[in-house]
């Protein structure tokens, strides 16, 4: 929005955004189309793009004029492809969601729009139509950022009805939690039976450098042929638009904040490899293949009340009460090194061993995890790792501590306090590995 | 070619200047912003695609570009590139070290500068930017220059990204180097009213004293380029890229209007006959047992074919010179050059001697439906490569009925004629770099651009008065001691001539004879040169300190104590002249006396006391 007394002037003459307008300010004329006030920057500076394609923000006051000279034009709009279906193509579906993969710049006033139509999704990448026949259901449109575990029940039951009539799903995602949300399909969508690939775009798809089109191709690859029964996301293996990986729903974290790599796998390598030509190279034995498949079954139940806490030096343990105190089912900690938090500080009161007891005895599950990420907890080998356990807390072995907290909230939402417990440690789908192979990369 | 009346030609021609900034990051990052000679660390290998644009236009140029469908990859560098320069990270700040560069210099040009800047995004097609676009703000708009008594309009200065280095280019991929990528770069962009090419170059030449003269500006090959546009009547925009040097822009904007107007005979001709450009054939089973090299090495390929377009009614066209020893058959094989293909070979060459075979180009001639009047031309390679080479080669033979075609050239600084490079890219796609804020300017910022505004006229002026010698005032223009030289005058009051003679003539002869004179601080020569005025040296003594290379103020004590160059003078003067026992004799007391203490005693000095 533009100050109150350019707003005024502007209804005054009847001019909008888009308009062809004469603008003289400090004695110079100019002419260009007005533009919508960006978000940032000086409320009293009228932004014009220039015929050169330049924009410029003008001074507006005593002694400057502003006059329309030209109606708005036609309006912005994005290109789209028709699809249709081809024979002999494997069919895909793609469940939409929001983020950054799906939303373009207006190129005239760089306002950010979400794309509504798959077609300009699609559009992107026309290639993509040579790879299966697409269909797209979006259950919402939001930043990853907003999402919550109602989101993520929604999006499971989308991928179970469209999985049972297509070769694969695709789901476009925000990138910023892709993989709580692949944790949670992972855990609610029992005997997946096909390939169900998470991807998104780290760089904005208004850029011809945009990560979002290799994404999407391979993604699509994975989906339409990887011989694949499990859920994982599907992203960027390194800085070059080379190959994705395909990295199992459980074992991948978001570990960097604007690369196109981010995603890496994290105790575990990537399932498979695969390029924009459909070329597929599987890295795990242990992946489950699609004749691995069941009667798929949608679990969606999920418990809310569950936290992650991080320890760190001097960090109040009296949190803890306060999740008690607000009903609280569940807390998985992110311990440090093996799974450590203070049990014999100096100050006594920042113990947390006590706190842990209490939640515990009051009912809760506590699940340790560490916040090296990397590597397995372990309870045994110093004594205050002993003590630790001693107080009911459940190791969670190399699970991440992001997908602890979704399992932990999904197993409270499905089973009985004590089997949540039983079942934390044990691996369903994938989140758990019992060797960690020799890989120093 | 000269003689040409250039107002009836209906020439037209603007520039634009692109010069580098000496600031110390780049333009939207830390990086250093000076290139070293560092290898790179790594590569990184990347793909870009010409994103559909909105209201559906097709850019030729960016079209062009996904049609060649090459790969690029980045060599990236220790000190020189980061996440920012390889898109994977956002842009941070812009530079105010080089945004007050580029305000000093749109008010050298008195150019109005907006209330706020907005950063924008321009599109690149070819690779040389990771992001695909270039980072560009406007900052000034409506300047001026004077020239021979002329104004030149200054339409706009823009500040923005230079963009990555070639390392290596071929049809299936280019490298580039990512250290230059994003160095602040000004442009500063004329109105198109150059009246001719000398003009032209006289214009270039005085916005790039002007810049040098800001002292904020990079020096050495490459740090300034200079493109051209031209046309004439009937004729089209062409913009030539690549100017090495000013001495020859003159002649090379002659050879591209000469390019035009024989461009524009050939139309005319082509247009009385009926021609027609017929779509491409493979021919590839003409030349199975075929003896010329050029095909043959590419059918032994298993994806190698050879195809032909007919030419109807251009006999005799495409041999038609354009500049000394180029064709219209070399224009549009620039064309089908780009698609990967070595080149075209046309029915206007002699085709024996290529080895072709009568039987052969019967044959050719049969297959592409030929009649008399008409032309071919084909192509030999990978069979999807001759056939975008043909589609290509094909619009460019069809341009020539209709004139000149837009199109981005390049320098040929041996033949001094123009290249084709590309289509000329239609209005480049700009829209606004979001992940910057908008830059407001507030009136403090411009007025302090302002006083530092530069004047060349002025500051010329300056020199003349000061140094009164036509070439050492030309030398110290351009020179990088011109601010020194002003610092000297001005606290130490010498005569400039002798200053602009000791930083300019003496100072190179110390270099040419090994002393490594840069090393001398800009505190030292002002010691010396005050040294001077006080009558403690003389002349020849400054030139003797000079050899010596002091690098601080007290290194010239030292050394005029140690080398003795203390100056004698008066009573110690008149001491020597009678030593010298030649009194009576002038000429002899001079020499004597200069022989053996030409480094302490003043000429001038000595010759009035001899009077």
């Amino acid at each position: 929005m533009y100050s109150r007394e350019i707003e005024a002037l502007l209804q005054k003459k009847g001019i909008v955004p888009g308009d062809t307008v004469r603008v003289v300010s400090n004695r110079k004329s100019f002419e260009g189309v007005l533009l919508p006030r960006p978000e940032f920057g000086d409320q009293d500076a009228l932004v014009i793009k220039l015929k050169n394609g330049y924009n410029i923000g003008l001074e507006l006051k005593r002694g400057s004029k502003i006059e329309r000279l030209q109606r708005e034009k036609e309006s912005f709009a994005f290109p789209r492809v028709k699809l249709e279906k081809k024979e002999g193509l494997p069919d895909v579906a793609i469940v939409s969601t929001g983020g950054t993969i799906e939303s373009k710049v207006d190129y005239v006033t760089g306002a950010v729009h979400m794309l509504v139509e798959p077609e300009e999704m699609l559009a992107q990448v026309p290639e993509i139509l040579d790879v299966a026949n697409f269909k797209v259901v979006s259950p919402m449109r939001i930043a990853s950022e907003d999402m919550t575990y109602k989101n993520w029940q929604e999006i499971a039951r989308a991928v179970a009805k469209a999985l049972s009539d297509s070769h694969g799903v695709m789901v476009t995602h925000g990138t910023d939690t892709m993989h709580y949300t692949a944790a949670a399909l992972s855990f609610m969508l029992e005997g997946v039976n096909g390939p169900v690939v998470l991807t998104g775009a780290q760089r904005s798809v208004d850029r011809g450098s945009s990560d979002a089109f290799m994404n999407l191709l391979c993604s699509a690859h994975m989906a339409a042929k990887g011989n694949v029964a499990e859920v994982g996301i599907c992203m960027h293996a390194n800085a070059s638009d080379s190959y994705c990986n395909f990295m199992r729903g459980t074992k991948v974290r978001k570990l960097h904040t604007t690369r196109r790599d981010a995603f890496r796998s994290v105790n575990g390598r990537p399932i498979a490899r695969v390029d924009t030509h459909g070329n597929i190279e599987y890295m795990d034995e242990s992946r489950k293949r699609r004749s691995e498949g069941g009667r798929m079954r949608v679990v969606p139940g999920y418990e809310p009340r569950v936290a992650l806490l991080k320890f760190y030096p001097n960090s109040d343990p009296e949190i803890i009460d306060f999740y008690i105190d607000r009903g609280y089912k569940g807390i998985i900690i992110e311990g440090t090194g093996m799974g450590h938090v203070a049990v014999a500080p100096t100050d006594g009161k920042l113990s947390w061993l006590g706190h842990i007891k209490r939640a515990v005895e009051s009912g809760m599950v506590v699940g340790m995890t560490s916040q090296c990420l990397n590597g397995r907890v372990n309870a045994n080998v110093y004594r205050n790792l002993r003590l630790i356990s001693g107080t009911g807390a459940v190791y969670c072995e190399d699970m991440l501590p992001e997908v602890a907290l979704v399992k932990l909230g999904w197993l409270l939402g499905n089973h009985k306090r004590t089997e949540a417990a039983n079942l934390l440690a044990k691996n369903i789908a994938g989140e758990i590995t019992e060797r960690t192979e020799i890989d120093w990369d | 070619m000269t003689g040409h009346d250039y107002a009836k030609l209906g020439f037209k021609c603007g520039l634009e200047i692109h010069q580098r900034l000496a600031t110390e990051h780049k333009l939207f990052c830390s990086c250093d912003a000076q290139m070293t000679n560092d290898v790179s660390i790594a590569e990184i290998e990347r793909r870009q695609r010409a994103v559909a644009g909105e209201l559906g236009r097709i850019d030729l140029s960016a079209a062009f570009e996904t049609r060649r469908g090459r790969k690029f990859i980045y060599n990236t560098f220790r000190h020189t590139t980061c996440l920012v320069d390889v898109d994977e990270e956002p842009p941070h700040e812009l530079n105010r070290e080089a945004l007050d560069a580029a305000l000093q210099i749109a008010a050298s040009f008195g150019a109005w500068v907006p209330a706020e800047l907005e950063p924008m995004r321009k599109e690149v097609v070819d690779g040389s930017d990771p992001s695909a676009f270039q980072r560009t703000v406007m900052v000034g708009h409506g300047g001026s220059m004077e020239i021979s008594g002329k104004t030149i309009g200054i339409s706009s200065i823009f500040l923005e990204e230079e963009s990555s280095g070639i390392e290596h280019s071929d049809s299936s991929a280019v490298i580039y180097n990512v250290d230059r990528l994003a160095i602040p770069l000004i442009e500063i962009d004329t109105d198109p009213e150059i009246r001719n090419p000398a003009e032209a170059k006289e214009v270039a030449k005085r916005i790039g004293l002007l810049l040098r003269l800001t002292g904020k500006v990079q020096r050495g090959i490459g740090s300034i380029r200079q493109d051209v546009n031209v046309s004439i009547s009937e004729g089209a925009r062409v913009e030539i890229k690549g100017f090495q040097e000013l001495d020859t822009m003159d002649k090379i904007i002659e050879s591209e209007v000469e390019r035009q107007e024989n461009l524009l005979e050939i139309k005319k001709e082509l247009q009385r006959r009926d021609v027609r450009v017929h779509p491409p054939v493979d021919v590839t089973s003409v030349f199975g047992e075929t003896k010329v090299n050029a095909l043959r090495k590419h059918l032994e390929d298993v994806s190698g074919a050879v195809m032909a377009s007919r030419l109807q009614g251009y006999e005799g066209m495409l041999s038609k010179e354009i500049n000394p020893g180029r064709r219209l058959g070399t224009e549009i094989s620039g064309y089908a050059k780009l698609a990967g293909v070595g080149g075209i070979i046309h029915s206007d060459e002699d085709l024996p001697a290529y080895g072709f075979q009568g039987g052969e180009l019967a044959e050719l001639r049969r297959m592409l439906g030929m009649k008399d009047g008409d032309a071919f031309m084909l192509v030999a390679g990978d069979k999807e490569a001759c056939e975008s080479a043909l589609a290509m080669a094909n619009t460019r033979a069809q341009q020539a009925a209709l004139g000149v075609p837009d199109e981005t050239r390049g320098v040929d600084s041996r033949q001094l004629v123009t290249t084709f490079l590309r289509p000329l890219p239609g209005g480049a796609r700009m829209y606004p770099e979001t992940d910057v804020r908008p830059i407001p300017l507030g009136s403090d910022v411009y007025a302090a651009a302002r006083r530092k505004a530069v004047d060349v006229e002025k500051v010329s002026r300056t020199l003349k008065r000061l140094i009164k010698n036509v070439q050492l005032e030309e030398q110290m223009l351009w020179s990088t001691s011109l601010g020194l030289f002003m610092q000297v005058v001005e606290k130490t009051g010498v005569d400039g001539g002798l200053v602009a003679s000791v930083l300019l003539d003496k100072m190179t002869q110390a270099k040419r004879m090994g002393k490594d004179v840069d090393k001398i601080g800009a505190e030292a020569v002002l010691r010396i040169f005050g040294e001077y005025k006080k009558g403690r040296i003389t002349k020849a003594g400054i030139e003797e300190i000079v050899k010596h290379v002091p690098e601080s103020p007290e290194d010239v004590d030292k050394m005029i104590k140690s080398e003795k160059l203390e100056r004698i003078s008066g009573r110690a003067l008149e001491k020597l002249v009678k030593e010298s026992g030649s009194e009576e004799d002038r000429e002899e007391a001079i020499r004597k006396v200069m022989s053996k203490h030409r480094l302490n005693v003043d000429g001038d000095e000595l010759r009035g006391l001899l009077k």
